[in-house]
């Protein structure tokens, strides 16, 4: 069969090569890309800044700037292939490199042979916009560097053009960029510039590339943004991406992170996922079926989280390595919390089979929350994730980044589950006694299946019931269980009760006998350890 | 901080053939890092943090209160300094003064960072064996 395919394959016409085509075909200059040093950056650039392209990095006082460009530098210049680093007045540039070698990019050895820092305040004090060029050009010339840089190229231009009209403006940018440019040389020019500036500023006309940085300031939290206005030659991932500085510099969190279908590897076949409670698995017509988004939504004290160890503590018993991702409580209170159930997780976790993620509260961006997740999800090879719980989630972020929950946590859900894993997410909902919600994100079109827990008002006691509400890939049980959560876990205690109905408003209304009810211990001790 | 622009000035002593050979030895350790610094933090730059040395060092050595610094950088008028003053007295002052350049660099980017500098001025000294404890500025 494969032999006649070949034959086949062989036998059929070769398509003549149109003469034409073939000389109207001359190779495409291939654009080289130089890393940014910056993770994640890359990603969102479509690959790294194109070589000997014109930049601009923009943004206001104390977005990055300044940290951004270093991180260029130090990725890219070598001794061969230098980097020039013009300096004006502003940041002085002994309290620069005070400040930037506090980076772990910081490399001491490449200052001086890979990277020279070059001042340009007294030209830019004493002369006018060609002395400017001038230096730049015999620096440029002395170094042959791969990469240049201005900061700040705003103070150089509105000193250095004090007096000089819009004409002498233009033409010095446009001379400094041929120039540059025909030197081979990447160019990054950092300013302190406003978005209105873009219309009229010639700058940005001539420049290949515009990063804009900024950082808004909502109640007590700031966020980090990155646009990338254009990028001449490639295409990058368009819209405003958040990042962080820290010790290591700026890392960014593209906006499609985990969405490429490249990374794509998502599970869809029909294996059923046990829970770990298997008469919620007979509920759920086998078990939550793999590659799915599982929200389990109820009220304060219904056993979410436990549930949801269930489910973490099955898979590992199965081999299948796990994240929890805890918003609200301390990994290490959440691992103590599952023993006093009886689920052990400690082992594993000690194994590396299970990452436990206490994501630091309050000024984080979802970007930044699904990057942690997909990383622990390639560090353990994770099969099952656990986020605990969707409330805490929102709390954890930024104001700003609040606004746009809903669109955020689309793009994670798809991330995440295109990574491979099966989401359990937990949500808190209050309990009203008029209908039931699944939760207040109208959120629940993320999710495959719901489950949804539901505190019932039964005998004289406040018990718990649970119910499948959906599950998009098939059909489920139609039933609403009662369950307890002893020192086993949870425990689904008692089939289907035809002796109520209205269970699901929390009041129900007795139809059957009414048994005779003796004096009892509470059906739900609390666990002890 | 002291044997650092001892040993510096030992090694300018004895080169009379380098840049600068016309300035006083104990003065020509500034001067060539004024050439080297101001390029990258700029004239004006070099000659505040030379400035802010030169206050430190008239405290231990007085006659350093009336030595001026031109717009550019470079100490004024040192040669005259030189044949009015005791041989060891003039010595000591571009010691001191050397010293308290270091030790501001130092205080600013970090011994490491400094030293890196030193090096691509006087690549021949030895240095590893400098010791910048804490407080050890003067």
């Amino acid at each position: 069969m494969k032999t006649e395919a070949i034959m086949k394959k062989q036998s059929r016409p070769t398509k003549p090569a149109s003469p034409k085509k073939v000389r109207n075909q001359p190779a495409k200059v291939t654009i080289r890309k130089l890393p940014t040093g910056v993770r994640g950056l890359d990603e969102i650039l479509g690959g790294g800044v194109p070589e000997l392209s014109f930049n601009i990095i923009a943004g206001t006082p104390g977005c990055g700037k300044t940290t951004l460009a270093h991180q260029i530098v130090f990725a890219n210049a070598t001794p061969r292939k230098p980097a020039l680093y013009f300096t004006v007045l502003g940041e002085p540039a002994i309290k620069m490199l005070r400040y930037q070698q506090q980076y772990s990019f910081f490399d001491q050895s490449k200052l001086g042979q890979a990277i020279r820092f070059f001042n340009l305040s007294d030209v830019v004090t004493e002369q006018d916009l060609n002395a400017v060029l001038e230096e730049i050009i015999r620096q440029v010339k002395a170094s042959n560097p791969g990469i240049v840089v201005v900061d700040s190229f705003r103070t150089v231009v509105r000193k250095a053009a004090a007096g000089a009209s819009e004409g002498d403006m233009q033409m010095f940018i446009q001379r400094l960029a041929q120039f540059l440019t025909s030197w081979e040389a990447t160019t990054f020019l950092v300013g302190e510039y406003v978005p209105e500036e873009m219309r009229d500023n010639p700058v940005f006309t001539v420049a290949d590339g515009l990063f804009w940085l900024s950082q808004v300031t909502e109640r007590n939290s700031v966020g980090r943004k990155l646009q990338v206005f254009k990028l001449r030659g490639q295409a990058s991932v368009p819209g405003l991406h958040t990042f962080r500085i820290d010790d290591d510099g700026l890392q960014a969190f593209s906006r499609s992170l985990g969405m490429n279908s490249k990374d794509m590897n998502g599970l869809r076949g029909r294996r059923r996922l046990s829970t770990g409670i298997p008469e919620l698995d007979q509920m759920m017509n086998g078990g939550l079926i793999e590659g799915d988004s599982l929200l389990v939504a109820g009220p304060s004290g219904t056993g979410k989280s436990a549930l949801a160890t269930h489910f973490i503590a099955e898979g590992l018993r199965r081999g299948e390595a796990a994240i929890v991702a805890l918003f609200e409580e301390r990994p290490q209170g959440y691992v103590d919390r599952a023993a006093s159930l009886g689920m052990h997780l400690k082992t594993p976790q000690q194994k590396g089979k299970l990452e436990v993620l206490y994501l630091r509260p309050l000024d984080l961006s979802v970007d930044e929350i699904t990057h942690e997740i997909l990383e622990a999800i390639r560090q353990v090879g994770a099969k099952r994730l656990v986020i605990d719980s969707l409330v805490g989630f929102e709390m954890a972020l930024a104001p700003g980044f609040r606004e746009d929950f809903r669109e955020s946590l689309y793009r994670m859900i798809v991330a995440l589950t295109g990574a491979g894993v099966t989401i359990l997410t937990t949500v808190e909902v209050e309990d009203n006694f008029t209908s039931l919600q699944y939760s207040h994100y109208t959120v629940s079109f993320l999710t495959d299946d719901i489950i949804r827990l539901r505190s019932v008002e039964i005998d004289g006691q406040l018990r718990k019931v649970i119910a499948v509400i959906k599950m998009r890939g098939g059909n489920h049980s139609k039933d609403i269980r009662e369950y307890v959560i002893t020192d086993k876990g949870v425990v689904v205690i008692h089939p289907r009760s035809t002796d109520y109905e209205r269970l699901i408003t929390g009041i129900p209304t007795r139809t059957g006998p009414r048994p005779p009810q003796a004096d009892e211990a509470a059906p739900e001790p609390k666990a002890t350890k | 901080m002291r044997n650092f622009a001892r040993r510096l000035i030992g090694q300018e002593a004895g080169d009379t053939k380098s840049y600068g050979a016309q300035i006083p030895a104990a003065f020509r350790g500034c001067e060539k890092l004024r050439l080297h610094l101001a390029t990258f933090m700029g004239n004006a730059g070099f000659r505040t943090v030379l400035a802010r040395a030169l206050a430190l060092s008239a405290r231990e050595v007085p006659w350093l209160r009336v030595v001026r610094i031109k717009t550019d950088g470079p100490l004024e008028r040192l040669d005259e300094f030189e044949a009015q003053l005791d041989r060891n007295d003039f010595t000591e002052g571009g010691e001191v003064l050397l010293a308290h350049l270091l030790g501001l660099l130092v205080a600013f980017i970090g011994a490491s960072l400094t030293l890196r500098l030193v090096r691509d001025v006087w690549p021949k000294v030895p240095l590893d064996d400098l010791d910048f404890g804490e407080g050890n500025r003067g």
